[in-house]
Formats: structure tokens, C-alpha cells, sequence
């Protein structure tokens, strides 16, 4: 059975609730989830903030319906611009697993796409696509593995919302044609959570195929979550462990390269 | 042989309090799953839900229900599924959403998956029962899934199962 992955779960500071979301997430079926902190960069502040650790929220993480493994819980962080000159890389981003960008004009889609260091892409779910895709940049990043990110929240809650969602979703669709495509939640409650084969589902009805829509659900999550380990690395060969003996160290060497390999072929 | 055939969604419940779960019903299933499909795919799929959709089984403990639909139509049925936020039921509002478990072509086939997803279930909630009594709760509560309405068989298959346990 596939590992299915749920990429956005919304950032609260109520510890209850967000725990209540990842059993949710647990016994759905969802093997890893990641708590987005969504930033909005301005030119003066650069700082961004600190993640709480992901071991605070449970002594022991609630197990995945089918499986024995306990729920993976990792950090993410959006950023949302409009300048592509205020991206800086900081030394923060190495406390947060994935990386993701929110363009809101076509000068920063474009650049994200081709050169910045980011692992997703959100499109926007609730408002109008203030700027039409075009194919070189999208091109662009699906050569460069990075992922293009529809979140369905939204769309359960409001119906002009549902609109604009799909939509969206419909205008990737056509120019990258169901590729490097992933779909999460963005959900705040636990109610808002849907399981891993009704997502699938929804992906038909934003105009992927059955395979992709799947595949939207676990094989891509799982090139992302690669692709956000290979930014802790150097070049993807080496990682570094804390207290690691010289027979770890090299398993990890290992794995990484062959993954990127992976990912370069793509 | 020309049969009408047809594919029976098993779906979960899910709510935030159990308490809320008593209150389920099949009239209100059937008419917020309309209501649902109505309003993602309009006139064309309400008048779908007119053609062969009925709810066929129900279980208030646990939050089950059996969905029939026609089996040319069936993706659309479930796609609406998801969109599905409450349950209205003699004037209460219940916020809950449906978790699409298994799509099966019979209701024998849908029964073998839930006796095993039961058998799973019950292997996740056992060990955080902290006294006797909440354990045979549990079992009585998982173990009436596989009811009267459809034969014995599935009763004795399911308990033999919890005596080799």
C-alpha cells in the first residue's frame, strides 16, 4: 500500500486542536503530515520565526490506520510574496523540512519556477489567479522537481470558493498536464480532513488521471519530502548525524544519492 | 446475462464527539448526500440520486453506512461525497464529514472488507482500554457491525476471529 502524505496542515497555537487534526490525520490513513507556518515577507523584518519541535506536541504519536508506525510530523514554511527580490535565503529555513512559495505576480512565478531553492508552488485556492501560467516556467520546474500545490480546504467550505479552486486547478492542469501536481488540505479542524482515496477522487474532478491523481496523494508527497532532505545535505551525498557511527554514516550516504539520481531522471 | 449492476460505497462517519453518532439516520444521510451532489454537479446530478441511489445500511455505533448508486455513475456520487460538511437531523445540525472506506460490485464483498477493517480496529483501540468493562464496550460496539440483517455467517466468522485473538 502506498504511504499517503498530507503536506499543509494549518499552524494554530492551540496545542488541542492541533493535535486533534493529527490523530484525524492518523486515522485516516495518512502517513505524514507537516504543520505549515505561513510567513508573509516584508522588506524590513527578515527574520522568521522559530518552529515549535514536533516532539513537544506528543509523547507518542498516535499509530496509522493499516499500518504499525506512528505518524511522521514534520515543519514546513510558506512564504508569501510578491517581490522576488525580498527572498533571501536565511539560516532559518534549515529548522523547516519543506520549503514552499506563494506567488502573487507573474515576475515571482517565474522566477520561483526557475531558480529559487523551493520544494512546493501554491496556487491559489481562494481568490482568482491574479496571472495566467505559461508554459516555460512551468516547464521550468517540473524539470527542476519542484511541486505544484492545490489545496482543497477552501473548496469544502464555501462554494464561491469551490469555484475558484477548481478552476485554478483546471488552468494548471492544461499546461502541466498532471505532472508534479500534489493536493492537500489546508485544514484548520479536524473536520476538515478528508481520507487519502477521496482526495484521489477530487483530483478527477480538477482534471487529472486517475493514475496522477493518486499519485498526487503519495508518490509525489514522497518527492517532495526528498527533495526537502536533499536541501539538509551537501549536494545529496553526505548527512549528518548527531552522535552517528562511521557504519550509519555511510548507509546515509547512500540512500540521498541514489534518491537524487532519481529525482534528476525525472 | 443483462443485469443492472450496481456499486455499493462503504463509508465512515466521522465525528468530533461520539455522542453526536446516536443521532444518525437514514433520511438524513439520504438527503444531505442529495443535497451534496446537487450542488457539485447540479440539475445533471440530482437527477442521478433520482435514478438508483438509497442508503442500505446503517450503523449508529460505529458511524457506518452502505451507499448504493449505479455503477456508471458511481465516481460522481463519491467525488460529491467529499464536499459533505454536516448532517441535519429533525432540526440539529451535526458537523461531521464522510471517510469513503471501500467500493465493492456486492454488499458480500463490502462485509468481508469491514470484518476486516473491524478486526484492525479493534486491534488499535484494545490496548488503550484502561479497565475490563470499556473493553467488552468496544468489542459489543465493533463486533455489531456484522449484524442480523444479512445472515449469521458473517457474525460467527467475525467471532471466531475475536477467539483466536
Amino acid at each position: 500500500m502506498a504511504a499517503f502524505a498530507d503536506l499543509n496542515v494549518a499552524n494554530t497555537n492551540d496545542k488541542k486542536k492541533l493535535q486533534s487534526v493529527i490523530e484525524t490525520a492518523a486515522h485516516l490513513g495518512y502517513s505524514t503530515v507537516a504543520i505549515n507556518h505561513v510567513v508573509e515577507v516584508q522588506p524590513k523584518k527578515q527574520e522568521i520565526g522559530k518552529p515549535s519541535c514536533v516532539s513537544e506536541l506528543f509523547d507518542n504519536f498516535p499509530v496509522v490506520q493499516g499500518k504499525s508506525k506512528p505518524i511522521k510530523v514534520l515543519n514546513r514554511l510558506t512564504l508569501v510574496l510578491s517581490d522576488p527580490s525580498h527572498f533571501r535565503q536565511t539560516a532559518d529555513f534549515k529548522f523547516f523540512d519543506i520549503v514552499a512559495i506563494y506567488p502573487k505576480t507573474e515576475k515571482l512565478f517565474h522566477a520561483a519556477c526557475m531558480s529559487f531553492d523551493v520544494d512546493i508552488i501554491c496556487v491559489a485556492a481562494t481568490e482568482k489567479q491574479p496571472f495566467h501560467f505559461k508554459r516555460p516556467p512551468v516547464f521550468g520546474a517540473i524539470e527542476r522537481g519542484v511541486f505544484f500545490e492545490i489545496s482543497y480546504a477552501a473548496a469544502i467550505k464555501d462554494s464561491t470558493m469551490r469555484r475558484y479552486t477548481i478552476s485554478n486547478a483546471i488552468n494548471l492542469m492544461e499546461i502541466c498536464k498532471g505532472k508534479n501536481v500534489i493536493v492537500s488540505s489546508g485544514a484548520e479542524k479536524p473536520l476538515e480532513l478528508r481520507g487519502p482515496y477521496d482526495i484521489a477522487n477530487l483530483g478527477l474532478l480538477f482534471g487529472l488521471s486517475e493514475g496522477d491523481a493518486k499519485a498526487a496523494v503519495s508518490t509525489n508527497c514522497r518527492a517532495v519530502l526528498l527533495h526537502g532532505e536533499t536541501r539538509k545535505t551537501a549536494l545529496g551525498i553526505i548527512h549528518t548525524m548527531k552522535k552517528s557511527q562511521p557504519k550509519e554514516k555511510q548507509e546515509d550516504k547512500e540512500a540521498p544519492a541514489s534518491k537524487k539520481a532519481k529525482l534528476d531522471a525525472i | 446475462m443483462v443485469r443492472f449492476k450496481s456499486r455499493y460505497l462503504l463509508c465512515e462517519v466521522c465525528v468530533s464527539n461520539h455522542s453526536d453518532l446516536r443521532l444518525l439516520d437514514d433520511q438524513s444521510v439520504f438527503s444531505a448526500v442529495r443535497t451534496a451532489v446537487s450542488r457539485a454537479h447540479g440539475d445533471y446530478g440530482a437527477a442521478l440520486t433520482n435514478v438508483s441511489f438509497s442508503v442500505k445500511y446503517l450503523n449508529a455505533h460505529t458511524g457506518v453506512v452502505f451507499l448504493r448508486c449505479r455503477k456508471s455513475h458511481y465516481r460522481i456520487l463519491w467525488s460529491a461525497l467529499s464536499f459533505i460538511n454536516s448532517l441535519k437531523n429533525r432540526g440539529q445540525c451535526v458537523p461531521c464529514f464522510f471517510n469513503c472506506l471501500y467500493v465493492g460490485g456486492t454488499i458480500r464483498t463490502c462485509q468481508k472488507f469491514l470484518i476486516r477493517y473491524n478486526t484492525r480496529q479493534l486491534h488499535r483501540m484494545l490496548p488503550q482500554c484502561r479497565s475490563e468493562e470499556e473493553r467488552l464496550e468496544v468489542r459489543r460496539a465493533v463486533l455489531s457491525c456484522s449484524i442480523n440483517s444479512f445472515g449469521n455467517e458473517e457474525e460467527e466468522d467475525d467471532e471466531d476471529e475475536e477467539h483466536k485473538e
